[in-house]
C-alpha cells in the first residue's frame, strides 16, 4: 500500500514554551511542577537546573532544599495543547493530512508531498530547522506507518527508514515504543522482554492469551500489517489550491497576483465539476511560523474569477504580512451545486445582467455583513412591531402575507416608542394636544382607537395587555401615529404618516 | 436653424446631461409642463427633503415606482426605521425593494456611491446627513453613466445637495375634514431645478396618484368626535 508518515515529537514542549515566554529563564535554574498526590513535584528541568542535580520526579519542596533559588512554575496542559495545535495547522503548509497522534505529538501524512520539499530528507530537515529556531525541541521520524514513525522519533536512532528496512529499524528499540499501556510495559520488562526483536520471538497466539489483543494489535500496526487510520486535524476541502513561493512577499499586490492564480486553478475546477463555491478561506503561511487567515462569503454559488477576486481584494487590505508571506492555500470549505448555463447575447436575454447585483450584494454583505442587507417581509401579525422582518438577501424568500388596505401605517417607525406629554384627563380618547420634546402639536383631526392585545402566542413577555392606537394630524399638518397604555395611563408616538 | 440646433448639442454635450434625450418618469400633468424635461429626469441625482423624513421617502418611493424599468430599488439608511406596510398606499411593489442598513458615514457613503454605479438598480434613497460637493459630483457621474436614480432624502437639518438636478421640498398640510390617512396633502415646492424654474404646488396623493387641490381653509374644523374604528381583532379579543 506504500503510506509514508511523519512523526514529529516535542520531547520538552511545556520546558520550552516557558522558556520561550522568559527568555531569562534558560539562565537561572528552573523547572516545571506538576501535582502529584497533592504536592508538587519536579516533572521537568532545564540545563542550569540539571547541572546543580535537580531531577525530574522529585518533590519541588526536596528540590528546593537542594537548591534554594529553583524558580519553578506548574504545567499548564491547555496552553500546550495550545502551542501544538498552532504547530498542527502550521503543518498544513507541507501535507493536508496533519493531525494529532494523541501522544503529545504530530502525525503527517506526506505520501506524494516529500518531492516538492526536495525530498524526504530536505523535508524533514526543513520542519525540524523551522520549529527548532522557534525555540522548541523537536524530533521527527519518517516510516512506512504511524506505529513505526512514532517510535522511531521517540526512541529510534534513524530518522528516516523504508520498507525494506522497517524490521531492522524496529527490532532493537525498547517495548515502550509499541505504545502499550504501562501494566503490559512493566510485566513484559519483568519477563525480561525489553526489545521488539525479543517480543516477536513470541509466538502471537500466547502473547494474546496473556495480554489481550492490543499487543498484537499494536504490533501489527507498527509493522504494517494492520491498517491504521489517522483524523487530520482539518478534513481537507476537496477544492484546494497552494503556492509555495521561492521568496517570501509582503505587499497586497503580490499577493493578489499570487491569489490570482489561484482562483483561476480553483474556478476551473469548481466550473468542470458543476459547482459554485459559497464561502473561500484564504491561509498565509508567513516566514516566521505563524499564519494569517482570509476569508469571504457569497450570497450565491459562484465560480467568476474577477467576481471573487473583487471580493477578496477589499479584505486583502487589511491583511498582515507580518515578515513575509511564503506559503498560500486557497479552500473552497463551503460549495453548492450550480449548473453550467448557456450563454446568450444580451440584447435577447433581459436577465443576463442580473449577475453584476448579486455581485454588488455580495460585496455589500463582505462589508456590512449580510445581516445588514435585507428584504422585507410581511408577517402574519397585527402588532406593528412584529408584522414586519427584515430578511437578510442570503436566506430564501418566503411569500408575504396579505396586507389589507384598512390597516393605515406610518411610513417611519420609532421603536421602542418615545414618551409623549398629553395633558391629564384625556383618557379613551384623542388628546387635544401633545407635546414631544421642545414642540407642542395641537391637534386638528385624530382617527381611532386602534385596539391592538398581545398575541398569546408569542412568549417574550409583553407587560402590556392592550394598546390603543390613534392617528393624529396637528395644525401644521405633519401627521403622528400615537397610543395609549393603560393602567397606569401613558400616551407614546409610535410613527410619523408622511 | 442648423447652427441653432448645433449650438444646443454642443451645449448638452457640455453639460453631460443630454437633457432633450433623457429617460424620464412622469409625475402628473401639470408638473410635468412645468419640467423642461416632461417629467422627472432619471439616470442623475435629485434631493428630496421633508419636516420629519416620511413625506420625503414617501414622495421619493411613489417616483421610484413610476420608473419603467424592472431594476432593484436601494434603501440606504442609519437606522432601520422605515415601515414598508405604510408605503403600500404609494404604489410600490415589496420584491422590488432592498433595505440596507449602514452605521457608520464611512459605509453608508461607500455603499450609496457602489449602488448607483450598478446598471441593474433602478433608484437609491438615500439618508445622508452629510455631503460634500465632491460626492454629489461623483454621485451625479456615477447615475449619469449607469442609468440608476439617486434619491438623497433629508429633513430640515440635513446637508443641502450640491449637484443635485431637482430639489424639492415637502410640506406636509391640513387636508380638507373627512380624509382618511391612507392619502396625503402636500405642499410641494420645486426649489431648484436644472435648465427650468422653480415652482409650487399643492397636491394630494389620492387613488394611487397625484392630483391638484385646493386649499379652502387655513385650519380646517376640529371634528367634534372621532370616526370611532375597531379591527375584527378588537372585537373578537
Amino acid at each position: 500500500m506504500g503510506r509514508r508518515m511523519l512523526c514529529l515529537y516535542f520531547p520538552s514542549l511545556a520546558m520550552d514554551r516557558l522558556q520561550r515566554e522568559d527568555p531569562t529563564r534558560k539562565l537561572r535554574p528552573f523547572a516545571v511542577t506538576r501535582e502529584i498526590k497533592g504536592q508538587p513535584c519536579i516533572d521537568a528541568v532545564n540545563l542550569p537546573a540539571s547541572g546543580a542535580g535537580i531531577r525530574p520526579g522529585v518533590r519541588l519542596a526536596d528540590a528546593r532544599t537542594v537548591l534554594p533559588e529553583l524558580d519553578a512554575t506548574p504545567d499548564d496542559p491547555i496552553a500546550n495543547a495550545r502551542v501544538k495545535q498552532r504547530f498542527i495547522e502550521w503543518c498544513g503548509r507541507y501535507s493536508p493530512l496533519v493531525a494529532d497522534d494523541g501522544f503529545g505529538g504530530i502525525v503527517l501524512d506526506i505520501l506524494g508531498c516529500a518531492h516538492l520539499f526536495g525530498g524526504e530528507a530536505a523535508m524533514l530537515q526543513d520542519i525540524q530547522t523551522r520549529i527548532r529556531r522557534s525555540g522548541y525541541r523537536l524530533r521527527g521520524a519518517i516510516a512506512g506507518t504511524l506505529g513505526a514513525a512514532w517510535a522511531l522519533a521517540r526512541y529510534g536512532k534513524r530518522v528516516i527508514v523504508t520498507a525494506e528496512q522497517l524490521h531492522d529499524a524496529l527490532d532493537p528499540l525498547p517495548i515502550n515504543a509499541l505504545r502499550l499501556p504501562e501494566r503490559i510495559i512493566s510485566e513484559l520488562r519483568r519477563l525480561g522482554i525489553t526489545s521488539i526483536a525479543a517480543l516477536r520471538g513470541i509466538p502471537r497466539q500466547s502473547l494474546a492469551t496473556r495480554y489481550g489483543s492490543e499487543i498484537i494489535l499494536r504490533l501489527d500496526q507498527a509493522f504494517g500489517h494492520a491498517e491504521e487510520p489517522i483524523a487530520p486535524y482539518r478534513p481537507p476541502s476537496p477544492y484546494r489550491a497552494l503556492r509555495t513561493l521561492a521568496e517570501p512577499v509582503g505587499t497586497v499586490s503580490a499577493v493578489q497576483y499570487v491569489l490570482l492564480d489561484l482562483l483561476k486553478e480553483i474556478c476551473a475546477r469548481l466550473e468542470r465539476e458543476h459547482d459554485g463555491a459559497r464561502r473561500l478561506n484564504l491561509d498565509c503561511y508567513r516566514v516566521d511560523g505563524t499564519a494569517a487567515k482570509c476569508c469571504i462569503g457569497t450570497s450565491k454559488p459562484v465560480r467568476s474569477v474577477t467576481h471573487l477576486m473583487r471580493l477578496f481584494s477589499e479584505k486583502l487590505d487589511s491583511l498582515d504580512a507580518g515578515f513575509g508571506i511564503e506559503t498560500l492555500v486557497l479552500s473552497v470549505p463551503n460549495y453548492d451545486e450550480f449548473d453550467p448555463e448557456q450563454i446568450s447575447f444580451p440584447q435577447f436575454d433581459p436577465d443576463q445582467g442580473d449577475t453584476e447585483l448579486d455581485g454588488f450584494i455580495d460585496r455589500l454583505g463582505m462589508r456590512l455583513g449580510f445581516q445588514s442587507v435585507c428584504r422585507f417581509h410581511i408577517q402574519e401579525s397585527l402588532l406593528p412591531e412584529c408584522s414586519v422582518e427584515f430578511q437578510p438577501v442570503t436566506t430564501a424568500g418566503i411569500p408575504h402575507a396579505i396586507w389589507p388596505d384598512y390597516r393605515v401605517r406610518p411610513v417611519c417607525f420609532i421603536d421602542p416608542p418615545a414618551r409623549i406629554e398629553v395633558p391629564a384627563g384625556s383618557s379613551d380618547t384623542p388628546p387635544a394636544q401633545f407635546q414631544f420634546g421642545h414642540r407642542l402639536h395641537r391637534i386638528v383631526r385624530a382617527e381611532g382607537p386602534e385596539r391592538l392585545t398581545t398575541e398569546w402566542w408569542r412568549d417574550e413577555s409583553q407587560p402590556w395587555e392592550s394598546r390603543d392606537y390613534y392617528r393624529v394630524e396637528d395644525d401644521r399638518g405633519d401627521r403622528f401615529w400615537i397610543f395609549q397604555e393603560r393602567h397606569p395611563t401613558r400616551w407614546y408616538l409610535r410613527g410619523h404618516f408622511p | 436653424m442648423p447652427t441653432l440646433s448645433q449650438l444646443q448639442e454642443q451645449i448638452d454635450r457640455l453639460e453631460g446631461t443630454q437633457r432633450r434625450k433623457l429617460r424620464t418618469a412622469p409625475i402628473c400633468d401639470f408638473i410635468d409642463k412645468a419640467l423642461p424635461y416632461n417629467g422627472l429626469p432619471l439616470g442623475c441625482i435629485h434631493e428630496v427633503k421633508s419636516r420629519d423624513l416620511a413625506s420625503a421617502i414617501a414622495f421619493a418611493a411613489l417616483l421610484s415606482a413610476r420608473i419603467p424599468a424592472t431594476g432593484s430599488i436601494l434603501y440606504v439608511a442609519p437606522d432601520r426605521s422605515l415601515y414598508p406596510p405604510g408605503l403600500l398606499p404609494y404604489g410600490i411593489r415589496l420584491e422590488q425593494w432592498l433595505h440596507i442598513f449602514a452605521r457608520q458615514p464611512d459605509d453608508l457613503i461607500w455603499t450609496v456611491s457602489e449602488a448607483i454605479r450598478c446598471p441593474q438598480v433602478n433608484a437609491v434613497l438615500a439618508v445622508m446627513k452629510k455631503t460634500d460637493l465632491a460626492l454629489c459630483r461623483r454621485l451625479q457621474l456615477a447615475a449619469e453613466s449607469s442609468g440608476a436614480t439617486g434619491f438623497l432624502l433629508g429633513n430640515a437639518t440635513s446637508a443641502p445637495v450640491a449637484s443635485a438636478i431637482t430639489r424639492w421640498r415637502i410640506s406636509s398640510v391640513n387636508g380638507p375634514a373627512g380624509r382618511g390617512f391612507d392619502e396625503a396633502f402636500w405642499e410641494l415646492e420645486l426649489s431648484y431645478c436644472r435648465g427650468g424654474r422653480p415652482g409650487k404646488w399643492m397636491v394630494a396623493w389620492r387613488n394611487g396618484r397625484l392630483e391638484a387641490f385646493r386649499f379652502l381653509s387655513k385650519v380646517p374644523i376640529r371634528p367634534v368626535r372621532p370616526n370611532v374604528f375597531l379591527p375584527a381583532s378588537a372585537k373578537a379579543g
